[in-house]
């Protein structure tokens, strides 16, 4: 045989084989279509697959200072798989659990749930959901210690299914600036702002429906993993939003105002430190966050006075002006065309110094001045609006930011009247949050800031985004502008509107606004109060602006009803920014420097930080948690304290914060009389701790 | 008419039915993806359909170019060039195996910088393999069974290869080996070496079973298939798309079971052609492949040099086999290997190897390519011509 032909049936022989196994599987073909045909496409029926979105872990908001501001949390629900428990499990736990579930949801009787339960296994149900009601993850963690449900999913037939909730720890608290997201992807805050970037990416996964109505994952090569969504990091401040929204909802109260709006910003940055927002509830008993008036459109409307810093530093930009040119207010009435404008004070304040009729408010003497400088050419005072930058939106992080309202010189609604209006802050609209832009730039020497209220997107620790402070204007006006408008909202404080929150630890500028409101085209006899300004007004840290709408009684003036909550904010920072108030109390108290100091005892850790800051030398050795003082070479020596052992502990010297934890964890109950640290205790240190005892301690 | 007529037959020559094959499969190859890339498109391409379509045409028409481009080769210059690709695939090899990017957790895939295309070493390897193969026991059938100097060589080679590629993609190796084996036994070597190939080889598998990446996940699909208590997932899908089908199947672009099948684009295509096309369609596929191979035999006996039968039946046994082994997975009747089906499914550069072979088949099946062999200056000017 040569090779040709060998090699040809080896070939042909080789091909028959593989044409063989091509019979073979087509053969298996036809076995698949008609044998097993039925049962496949049963089963094709049966085997429920769906492509689910697996949804991506929602980031978190932070506030500036890290306290957890929005979060996701796991729920579950629990359901069960009556078939999966063995006969000998079933029996022995069945009774238990039903009275533990009964128990835990407190709303079916124990009964019921045997009968749901055992119902359901003799009619062999793969699934049955035993309560609606959502539980946590440490409640789940308990209930996988039941009966039954300790077998876990495999052996007891458990399921927990996990929902994912929205959690915010501080409920309330900035609620509407924290925002919320609603199932049609709409709401509010930042929940909605940033709702890209918190959200994620959902997933997408292939799903196989089991029995019972509950989704097993099917492992495929073509699922989209989700992408969790990133953190946000605000500039807001939980201490001082917490003391804004306090602040307010008392004066709201007091008032029995229609809403109210804080914002805090720090001066520098344009960080928002807080923004509150409180409006009487629709059933009309308290107040809620319902809305952002302090920067959305519903917070549009006309300023009243606080706009007049505008006039002023448009009239000072102008050179035209000296603060100590005489304006005649006369009588408190001027008739501008066919509109009277008035002052509120009776009577008028007659020839006044402008410096006076900006201090006092007075409307007369301010329109004059507008009207007499600009009347020919008021689009020349729009110029200077525009420099301020307060006549367009900032493009603010927060969506649905109000947008300013300025009549245009020439068009059709431009009245004689406008201007004279427009120079004491009517017939224009601003949101709360565009009016303390204008006072922050003046607080910072003319430069203004971009507010903002997110400085940060990241994920785990590693930062996405990272906003820094904008500065839309250089310079807002001349130093020499900025100086004297300083000097007059200081004078507001000192002499004029807002003399009632002056006092003598810090200074504040700002000014008052009282608008009368514009209801259905007619000014009504309500008002809108507002006061904006900052703090320390020597080196200004903080600005603010407190609005409150539609104050009920006598007095409805922005300086009695807005500035007071504006200083009451002042003073709670003032009193825990340390940095605001370092040189105060140098020399304020005489020490005595052989006398021991107030601390007697406490915790360690705590009473060393505090003598560290004071620069007083301290020495421990370590060992207990809590120490008593003593003194070695003139130096304070911390003894150990042991107030662990089974004995009654010695408290003298303590606080009675620290003195009621240690006693309350040897489980005494602890009455006591006086003020300061504890003095004196009923039950001897070092005595028996007699059960359910009560311990008297004298403070003193 | 007449002018595409004379087109043809002075550019595409060689085997024409081989040409009709390819063509027609090529066609339903666009067909079926098009059908089958559908939920693919729709995660990942935010639903541009076209996407894949426009992306597999394109990888078509590149791998019948290539085939063009093969087969205007005479075939005795492959001899050569087998060698120096097999050289460069080791280190190939070698390399994407350490630093190559890993899908599914094996490294199988390198990225050519520039074109920024990802293509298997193994593809390669594959072609030079077969054709080294093929010249080796070409040049040796005089004394044919010589064991040192014409076994052993050749042995080292396939061992070589078949070790670097089963690190990673055992199937392939596997599936590479059978096909060596098979040539070997057309090249009319002794079945007794036959036999210690078989058993070296597969002392080497199962070394890299134990040490490869991708051991244990082809260890439990042998497991599973042969136990076979309970049916994967993939194959439970695959039944019901052929149940589906019946006879005439469901119609172009009507599957069901693409939404539920892993890669019905590739490793289960045939799944979705019987569910399309029925009975008839797979049968058609069948039959196209069986063809193929058919005319690929017959260039053995027109050819007359042993190199250029043994290329052409390596080559084509190559392709059959692993389109059999395809199809013998999507009905059942093999463990899940994740072997695509050649000619029919999407995949990238294996496209183009798939187009070089059947290029170098076509070569083969010429005839005229065989004068260039006496006269080595005529071959010069071919060449020419080619360029």
């Amino acid at each position: 045989m040569n090779i040709k032909k060998s090699i040809l049936l080896r070939i042909r022989f080789a091909f028959l084989v593989v044409a063989i196994f091509a019979g073979v599987i087509f053969y298996r073909i036809t076995q698949i279509q008609f044998v097993e045909g039925e049962e496949w496409r049963k089963k094709s029926d049966e085997v429920n697959l769906q492509y689910r979105t697996v949804k991506a872990t929602r980031g978190n908001i932070y506030s500036g200072d890290g306290s957890l501001l929005a979060t996701s949390l796991p729920f579950y629900r629990v359901a069960l798989d009556p078939s999966i428990a063995k006969d000998e499990v079933f029996r022995n736990g069945i009774d238990s659990l039903s009275i533990m579930l009964s128990k835990h949801y407190n709303d079916k009787s124990r009964d019921y749930y045997k009968r749901l339960i055992s119902d359901a296994r003799s009619n062999n149900k793969k699934y049955v959901l035993l309560n609606r009601k959502q539980i946590g993850y440490q409640e789940m963690q308990a209930m996988m210690k039941w009966p039954i449900f300790r077998n876990g999913r495999m052996g007891g037939g458990v399921i927990f299914e996990k929902v994912e909730k929205r959690f915010y720890p501080f409920k309330a608290l900035a609620g509407r600036t924290v925002g919320f997201l609603n199932e049609d992807n709409y709401g509010a805050g930042l929940e909605y702002s940033f709702n890209a970037q918190l959200g994620g990416e959902n997933g997408e996964a292939l799903f196989q429906k089991i029995a019972g109505g509950t989704w097993k994952p099917v492992h495929d090569a073509n699922d989209i993993k989700p992408e969790d969504g990133y953190d946000i990091v605000t500039t807001l401040d939980v201490n001082l939003q917490d003391v804004a929204e306090s602040a307010l909802l008392k004066q709201l109260m007091n008032k029995d105002a229609e809403f109210g709006s804080v914002i805090v910003m720090e001066v520098a940055t344009g960080h928002i430190k807080a923004i509150a927002n409180l409006q009487k509830n629709k059933n009309g008993y308290g107040y809620g966050e319902l809305y952002n008036y302090a920067i959305g459109e519903q917070g549009l409307t006309e300023p009243g006075s606080t706009f007049k810093l505008l006039s002023i530093m448009a009239l000072l930009e102008e050179g035209k002006i000296n603060l100590n040119d005489k304006v005649e207010t006369g009588n408190g009435t001027f008739k501008f065309y066919d509109r009277t404008m008035r002052d509120v004070k009776h009577g008028g304040y007659g020839e006044i110094t402008i410096r006076e009729a900006f201090e006092k408010s007075s409307n007369v003497g301010i329109s004059r001045l507008v009207e007499q400088h600009f009347g020919v050419t008021p689009s020349k005072f729009l110029d200077y609006v525009e420099k301020a930058g307060i006549n367009m939106p900032i493009d603010f992080q927060l969506k649905g930011e109000g947008v300013p309202y300025f009549k245009k010189p020439g068009s059709k609604n431009w009245y004689g009247t406008t201007l004279p209006w427009m120079s004491i802050g009517y017939e224009v609209k601003l949101t709360p949050l565009h009016t303390l832009m204008l006072y922050n730039a003046v607080a910072n020497n003319g430069r203004m800031v971009k507010p903002m209220i997110v400085q940060q997107i990241s994920r785990a620790n590693v930062v996405e985004q990272e906003f820094k402070t904008e500065v839309m204007r250089k310079k807002i006006a001349s130093d020499k502008t900025i100086k004297e408008l300083q000097s007059l909202l200081e004078g507001v404080v000192e002499n004029g509107t807002a003399k009632n929150i002056r006092n003598a630890d810090y200074k504040i500028a700002g000014k008052t606004g009282t608008a009368q409101k514009l209801i259905d085209g007619r000014y009504t006899q309500k008002y809108y109060a507002s006061f904006a300004g900052y703090f320390p007004a020597d080196n200004p840290k903080y600005s603010a602006i407190v609005v409150i709408d539609s104050p009920k009684g006598f007095n409805a003036y922005g300086g009695d009803v807005s500035a007071p909550v504006f200083k009451d904010i002042a003073d709670k920072i003032f009193a825990q920014d340390l940095s605001l108030n370092t040189k105060k109390y140098k020399n304020l108290v005489e020490v005595d420097q052989n006398q021991f100091p107030m601390i007697q005892a406490g915790l360690a850790e705590e009473l060393q930080m505090i003598c560290s800051k004071f620069g007083l030398t301290n020495k421990y050795e370590g060992g207990e948690r809590w120490v008593k003082s003593s003194v070695a070479n003139s130096a304070i020596y911390w003894a150990p304290n042991n107030v662990d052992e089974p004995i009654v502990p010695d408290v003298t010297g303590m606080s009675l914060r620290d003195a009621l934890y240690v006693l309350e964890n040897k489980g005494l109950r602890v009455q006591y009389s006086g003020k300061g640290r504890v003095k004196s205790q009923s039950l001897l240190a070092g005595g028996n701790v007699p059960t359910n005892g009560i311990i008297k301690l004298t403070l003193g | 008419m007449g002018t595409v007529k004379t087109w043809i037959d002075n550019n595409l020559k060689g085997d024409p039915i081989i040409w009709g094959i390819v063509i027609l499969l090529s066609i339903i190859s666009i067909l079926v993806v098009y059908s089958a890339t559908g939920t693919l498109a729709y995660k990942k391409m935010g639903g541009n359909t076209e996407a894949y379509l426009i992306k597999h045409s394109s990888l078509i028409l590149a791998s019948l170019f290539v085939m063009w481009g093969a087969h205007k080769l005479p075939y005795k210059y492959y001899a050569k060039l087998s060698l120096f690709a097999l050289w460069i695939s080791i280190p190939l090899l070698a390399f994407t195996y350490f630093f190559g990017s890993n899908v599914n957790e094996a490294s199988r895939w390198l990225t050519i910088p520039v074109i920024n295309q990802a293509f298997q070493p193994s593809d390669l390897a594959k072609l030079a393999l077969i054709a080294a193969v093929a010249r080796m026991l070409a040049k040796r059938q005089k004394n044919i069974e010589d064991f040192q100097n014409t076994f052993l060589p050749i042995m080292i080679w396939i061992g070589i290869i078949c070790m670097l590629i089963a690190m990673a993609n055992m199937s392939t190796a596997v599936l590479l080996l059978c096909t060596c084996l098979l040539l070997m036994f057309i090249g009319r070597v002794p079945m007794k070496f036959i036999m210690a190939v078989l058993l070296i080889g597969g002392l080497a598998l199962t070394s890299a079973i134990f040490l490869g990446q991708r051991g244990s996940t082809f260890f439990s699909r042998i497991e599973n298939f042969v136990t076979g208590d309970e049916v994967p997932y993939q194959a439970e899908q695959s039944y019901i798309a052929i149940a589906n089908g019946g006879v005439f199947g469901l119609g172009p672009g009507n599957s069901e079971q693409r939404n539920r099948l892993p890669h019905p684009y590739s490793d289960f295509i045939f799944a979705i052609i019987i569910e399309e096309y029925g009975l008839v369609g797979g049968a058609g596929v069948l039959f196209l492949y069986l063809a193929l191979l058919y005319r690929g035999m017959r260039v053995v006996a027109i050819s007359n040099r042993p190199f250029g039968g043994l290329l052409s039946a390596g080559l084509s046994f190559a392709l059959v086999l692993q389109a059999m082994v395809n199809m013998a997975v999507a009905v059942g009747i093999g463990p899940i290997t994740g072997l695509p089906l050649p000619l029919l499914s999407m995949g990238g550069t294996s496209l183009i190897f798939t187009g070089i072979s059947l290029g170098i088949i076509l070569s083969v099946s010429r005839g005229d390519h065989e004068d260039a062999f006496p006269v080595e200056m005529s071959t010069a000017r071919n060449f020419a011509k080619v360029a």
